[in-house]
């Protein structure tokens, strides 16, 4: 619950003007809808009993009708604005809420970044987020409301009826409705992160049994996937009967409540009436309120049955990141070699959480301007050993030396200044082409951008496009793979590091336009020290030196 | 919608449309109670008006209740049915357009949209065709003003329906897309995270999140402004009715206005009653604009499914279950066989392959080698011309128990979240896999992952490379005694070893009986096979 609170604060805060403005008119529209039925039962009332009396003449009707006419206008009114202002405000809020998020992500370790990256994950976020997008409009507001007007209703049912009315009213929807409201969201919690869980494990193997299907069709296996498929299915149809048996249930006793405490204020005004003599009309006001305050309870039912939902997301939305620094180090085995852009002594790493070892005893030297080309099969471990340089993943053992300083020394914000890792799947994002490049160069020019994308052979591609303004759809899309590659590459280039990591760099390239790419490349920055991941032959021609990987494949790997 | 689900359905907006029609009865009481207070009534009589108010109300409760549990039993049913039907029809078409992931998302979230159309709309629109009606016959019975304040309101309800139906529509249509847009923004901004932060740029990416989100925002407003004066619109009607029918019988009452009735004047239980009538008049309207969204939502859910329906790819032949494996020789035979790839038909060449005899399928790509391997393994059915296994023309009928014989390596392998063991042994047949393993040359693979056989392999799980994965696959082949091996380029990509390795299994597999047919364009693993077929140029 402490993080649905945290959660909370940080939508309120957005804009807490008009999310204050926001509340208030929410009050108004309940305060004066119960006003008016309250008035108008008032009014006739009265009007019958002078009516009956013969006094008609007398009776002031312009007073009360004023009222029931502004009151009839200034509620419409009022919830046009309510509704305004909270939806500003909430559209504020959810901004605030993904920029937190991001935020909070930043700090979670590249592995588990890139783990996020799969359909059912970012489905998952984006599910969560959502769900939290009710924590104000649906919750807290109408609760809140509710509340105060109770609080008004209670003032003013004692000040015109009796202290008799008003309490029956204020304990029987506060405490009745509290209860039921209560018991709602605490029964609600358990199916709730149950259907959650079913949903997205249903998700999960229907991307699996999608993906695979082939595979099973060939061993026979379908029908079982399918079984283990509809076993979810069931599991999480049962979660979402049971979350709504308790919804509806609670719709239902809430209904009850209503009717029984209208009953019990009419039964007692009436009685007050002969009793004590109450002006019947008086008397009126409190039916007609206790009518009118249901439209305080039932919406909250909603919000309720929706807690342990946003719960569960608050949760996942707010999760502090695993720490993930890697181990600090004492100065290095040996003196650096003067000069070096890069030094890899005596390097052994794994795939991160395994003891069997990938690469064995790797050393090597980059100077500046030189080109290097790591050449492996896919899987060989060229991927690891570049996470590994970019500080991403520790080591097993040896050591690795930036601008001859060992990495654990490194700041990640200098690390990252001075090395720069383009990955295999780099991705680009939604926006024009340079909005992306200028992720790497805040200050980027045009001009800038058109000398970088010349450099990568992109600038004749970019303006047949439209220029540096054209759109990209999610992820980069509108480019083709080869194209892409290239400008991922160009923003690269923008960083100006001193030691350029280049997984497969030139992937989804034909042969020339891969050598013109890669001496663009080096032309662009003739200082810096360039590792390249290559199988291909434009990649391997094109380095100063290919190293391969083969040789450092333990031994009894595989035979 | 299934006949059973439109009949629950159908009951569930019955009943609730019959409860809300108890309104008029408990408002019934009241008026009469309060009637009573001026009248000087005994005093049982509030009691017994309080009583009536209370049972009927508690009676309109539990049908609301029943109602609602029927609409989403209904809602259940259907979702639960289009669920099945997507589930049966995409497993078995593994060349179909849509995505994985897409489907997935239809499966659980797009088709749970419906769920809201199905529980509010419906019976949303079966009060709202019920209730006013009654209401404003029982209103005229007791004052044809009020009944004509109603009935001025009335014809106006349908064209406001259209005009907020419209207005709703296309704004919850476009406000659909810039929430959806804040989200794809969000997704876009969390994929790139990783490359994000190795380029310093965290500040900068969020900064420009902020803004776009921002102009989102403003857009959205821009919308919303409209969207909300419409429904504004309605409450003000409702708001106007009740004020309207307050003022008329207040001045009724004290006699000041002396039209309306029929006649005989109205008394104070008559006024109270209309005015408890009012607002449930406009009440069913306010609902059904409430569920119009939901509506939007679910036809465009249903648009998607359309259009998932009209992909025409056909399924695999077979049901993809286990089966006795099919009698017969491991012989092969293409005869006259072309595909439709788009709008061509893409002619294979004869095939004949004896039991036991290993083939190479060579030839430029895109000429349909690893067309040939699905023909034969019945994962596509040929436009024109017979694939013949194992002596029979291979039809859905004989499809699965000829796979039970058929090992199949692809090209890339989808490696399934789940144990190394279960993998090799899908079947639990429990054989001995330290001799597949072996023969294979893949038992330096499996002594290298952490929990050896247990290791859990997939997404989630650990990695195997590339060739790796086929090389399992030929363990998997002698595991289950496969006798007919397809493989699709076996060594692409390899290192020497790992390329040695493979066609050194094939061998094995060869030299112990089994068919093997390969398409490659490696002339090392083409050399090792008994005969080389090339499909393509200079092919007959």
């Amino acid at each position: 619950m402490r993080r649905l609170w945290q959660v909370l604060r940080l939508l309120w805060k957005a804009e807490p003007w008009a999310m204050w403005r926001g509340a208030a008119l929410a009050v108004a529209v309940l305060i004066m809808g119960a006003a008016l039925l309250g008035l108008s039962g008032w009014f006739i009332t009265a009007t019958g009993i002078a009516g009956l009396a013969g006094i008609g003449i007398a009776f002031d009707v312009f007073r009360p009708s004023a009222g029931v006419r502004f009151l009839a206008l200034g509620r419409a009114a009022a919830r046009y604005g309510e509704r305004l202002l909270t939806h500003d405000a909430t559209l504020r809020a959810l901004a605030r809420l993904r920029v937190t998020l991001l935020a909070r992500l930043e700090r979670f370790s590249m592995p588990e970044l890139r783990r996020l990256r799969g359909a059912a994950a970012l489905t998952r976020i984006t599910a969560d987020v959502d769900a939290l997008d009710g924590v104000v409009l649906r919750l807290a507001l109408p609760v809140a409301a509710a509340l105060i007007t109770h609080g008004a209703a209670f003032v003013a049912l004692w000040a015109l009826t009796s202290h008799a009315v008003a309490a029956s009213v204020a304990l029987g929807y506060l405490l009745g409705g509290g209860v039921v409201l209560w018991r709602v969201g605490r029964a609600t919690l358990t199916p709730s992160s149950q259907a959650e869980e079913a949903m997205q494990t249903l998700r999960q193997r229907a991307i699996g049994m999608f993906r695979g299907r082939r595979e099973a069709i060939l061993q026979g296996a379908l029908p079982r996937w399918r079984g283990a498929l509809d076993d979810t299915e069931a599991e999480a149809r049962g979660a979402m009967d049971r979350l709504d048996a308790i919804d509806t249930g609670a719709g239902m006793i809430l209904a009850v409540i209503v009717a029984l405490v209208t009953a019990a204020v009419f039964a007692l005004a009436g009685w007050l009436v002969v009793d004590s003599g109450l002006d019947p009309a008086r008397a009126a006001i409190g039916v007609f309120i206790s009518i009118a305050l249901a439209e305080t309870l039932l919406p909250l039912r909603r919000g309720m049955a929706e807690i342990g939902r946003m719960r569960d997301a608050a949760e996942r939305v707010m999760a502090d990141p695993a720490p993930h620094r890697l181990p600090k180090r004492t100065g290095p085995a040996e003196p650096a070699q003067p000069g070096a852009a890069l030094e890899v002594r005596h390097l052994s790493l794994a795939r991160p959480g395994w003891t069997r070892l990938l690469l064995h005893d790797l050393s090597f030297t980059v100077m500046p301007g030189e080109m290097l080309a790591i050449r492996g099969e896919s899987g060989a471990g060229k991927s690891t050993l570049f996470d590994v340089l970019a500080g991403l993943e520790p080591a097993t053992a040896g050591e690795a030396l930036l601008l001859g300083k060992p990495l654990p020394d490194w700041e990640t914000v200098a690390l990252r200044d001075a090395l720069t890792l383009v990955p295999q799947r780099a991705a680009l994002l939604s926006g024009s082409i340079l909005e992306n490049l200028a992720l790497a160069d805040p200050d980027l020019t045009e001009d800038k951008a058109l000398t970088v994308l010349r450099a990568v052979a992109l600038d004749e591609a970019v303006s047949a496009r439209g220029g540096l303004r054209s759109q990209l759809g999610e992820g980069g899309a509108g480019l083709s793979g080869g194209q892409a590659r290239r400008l991922v590459l160009a923003r690269a280039l923008l960083r100006r590091p001193a030691v350029l990591l280049l997984d497969e760099p030139t992937e989804g390239l034909d042969g020339p336009t891969a050598r013109q790419v890669l001496s663009g490349v080096r032309e662009f920055l003739p200082e810096a020290a360039i590792v390249t991941a290559s199988h291909r032959a434009a990649e391997l021609d094109a380095a100063d030196r290919v190293l391969t990987l083969e040789t450092y494949i333990p031994k009894n790997r595989y035979f | 919608m299934p006949k059973q689900a439109q009949g629950t359905l159908r009951r569930a907006a019955l009943l609730s449309a019959l409860a809300a029609a108890l309104w008029p009865l408990q408002a019934l009481a009241l008026a009469w109670g309060i009637g009573g207070w001026v009248t000087e009534a005994a005093p049982q009589a509030s009691l017994a008006a309080a009583g009536a108010f209370a049972v009927i109300g508690i009676v309109r409760a539990v049908a609301d209740r029943i109602a609602a549990r029927l609409a989403f039993h209904a809602a259940d049913g259907v979702i639960h049915d289009l669920r099945q039907a997507l589930l049966t029809r995409e497993a078995r078409r593994p060349g179909a357009a849509a995505s994985s992931a897409a489907l997935a998302a239809m499966l659980t979230e797009k088709l749970a949209i419906l769920g809201p159309w199905i529980t509010r709309y419906r019976p949303a629109m079966a009060r709202t065709k019920l209730v006013p009606l009654l209401i404003l016959a029982l209103a005229f019975y007791v004052s044809w003003a009020v009944g004509v304040i109603f009935l001025v309101a009335g014809p106006l309800i349908p064209v406001f329906m259209a005009l907020v139906g419209m207005a709703a529509k296309e704004a919850s249509a476009r406000q659909m897309v810039e929430i959806g847009d804040m989200n794809t923004l969000l997704i876009d901004r969390i994929a790139a995270l990783p490359d994000i932060l190795l380029l310093n740029a965290g500040d900068a990416s969020r900064a420009a999140f902020e803004a776009r989100a921002e102009g989102l925002r403003a857009r959205t407003m821009a919308v919303l402004r409209v969207a909300f004066l419409s429904s504004t619109v309605l409450e003000l009607f409702s708001a106007i009715g009740v004020a309207l029918v307050a003022v008329y019988v207040g001045f009724s009452l004290l006699g000041e206005v002396n039209f309306g009735t029929w006649g005989t004047g109205l008394t104070l239980a008559e006024g109270v009653f209309l005015l408890l009538l009012a607002p449930e008049y406009f009440q069913p309207l306010r609902d059904l604009a409430a569920a119009w969204h939901d509506k939007a939502a679910a036809e465009a859910v249903a648009d998607e499914l359309d259009a998932l329906e009209a992909d025409e790819t056909t399924p695999v032949l077979g049901q993809g279950a286990r089966a006795e494996p099919l009698a017969g020789p491991a012989s092969v035979a293409l005869h006259g066989v072309s595909v439709r790839r788009g709008d061509q038909l893409l002619a294979l060449p004869d095939l004949d392959v004896a039991p036991g005899e290993s083939v190479a399928l060579s030839g430029p790509s895109g000429t349909g080698k690893s067309t040939a391997l699905d023909l034969i393994a019945g994962l596509l059915t040929p436009e024109e011309g017979q694939v013949t296994v194992a002596g029979q023309a291979l039809a859905c009928e004989i499809a699965d128990a000829w796979r039970a014989r058929v090992a199949y390596v692809p090209q890339s392998i989808h490696v399934p979240d789940m144990t190394l063991r279960r993998f090799l042994d899908p079947h639990e047949l429990g054989a001995d896999m330290d001799a597949a393993l072996r023969k294979a040359r893949a038992e330096g693979i499996v002594a290298a992952l952490p929990e050896g056989l247990e290791t859990v392999l997939g997404e989630t799980g650990a990695g195997v490379s590339g060739g790796e994965a086929r090389r399992l696959l030929l363990a998997r082949a002698f595991l289950t005694g496969a006798d007919v091996i397809l493989a699709d380029e076996p060594t692409a990509d390899l290192d020497a070893a790992n390329g040695a390795a493979i066609i050194d299994a094939l061998a094995a597999l060869a030299a112990e009986g089994c068919t093997v047919i390969v398409a490659t364009h490696d002339p090392a693993l083409s050399g090792a096979m008994g005969r080389i077929v090339t499909i393509g140029e200079g092919a007959t």
